[in-house]
């Protein structure tokens, strides 16, 4: 069962940069809209949106692509999550689609509205 | 928070694009994951779905012409799951409750239709409890 480093992985690795990690207890502006996200399901609800758009795009179909390429390069046998996430992550951030940004953006930004009053 | 001061407009932005960035960061970890799994169960072993099949029917291929090789109806023996052969034909004896020979299972279909009933000479036997067997 050594094999299975993708199970005991460490955290997400920080591919941008994560400065809340530096502050003690204190929760910032961030964490506590997150958990107003979270708490109010409208986060799942963003989420869910946003991937029924990227699949309607063909998004999430070149990136499985990308990973079947990855693995395929590496041996199925030698890839963690961690790996592919590595990966998939600059080419997924850069291919989504203009207009499905905006309608997230959109909606973040209502829902800040929302939350400040 | 419900201060709309320039600060709180820049800290907003930043908020936005954060919120932003950890939801599609979220999206992308979700895809990869399956992707994973997939790849790591073996359900995504058909790469190529024309080379899959071509894999496919020469593999049927081999195994049908390979003698050696047991299918259902090939060669002169069937090779079972455990590895067992079975004759063609049943040849386990016992005796028939009609008639009291000894009968091979393989034969007793055809041994039952003479004996009970069917055949001509069976007709003028007449045994114990046949009776409501003939008059079936």
């Amino acid at each position: 069962m050594s094999r299975r480093h993708s199970v005991n992985r460490p955290p997400t690795p920080d591919v941008r940069d994560d400065d809340e990690d530096d502050r003690p207890k204190e929760p910032t502006l961030l964490e506590i809209v997150n958990i107003k996200l979270i708490e109010s399901g409208e986060k799942e609800r963003l989420m869910e949106l946003v991937r029924e758009r990227l699949v309607e795009c063909g998004w999430k179909d070149e990136m499985r692509a990308l990973c079947r390429a990855f693995i395929k390069k590496n041996g199925r046998e030698n890839v963690t999550v961690d790996d592919l996430v590595r990966a998939i992550t600059p080419k997924g951030r850069a291919s989504i689609p203009d207009s499905v940004k905006a309608e997230l953006l959109q909606k973040i930004r209502t829902f800040l509205v929302s939350v400040a009053h | 928070m419900s201060m709309l001061k320039e600060d709180d407009l820049s800290s907003d932005s930043e908020l936005l694009s954060k919120l932003f960035v950890d939801i599609l960061d979220s999206i992308i970890v979700d895809v990869a994951s399956e992707s994973h799994r997939i790849a790591r169960l073996g359900l995504d072993c058909n790469l190529d779905n024309e080379e899959e099949e071509l894999r496919l029917s020469a593999e049927a291929r081999a195994r049908a012409s390979d003698p050696s090789n047991s299918g259902e109806a090939n060669g002169k023996y069937v090779v079972d799951i455990f590895g067992q052969t079975h004759p063609p034909i049943a040849n386990e004896i016992f005796e028939c409750m009609n008639c009291g020979r000894a009968i091979m299972a393989g034969r007793f279909a055809p041994h039952l239709e003479k004996c009970m009933g069917k055949g001509r000479k069976a007709r003028l036997k007449s045994t114990r409890s046949t009776t409501s067997a003939r008059n079936r």
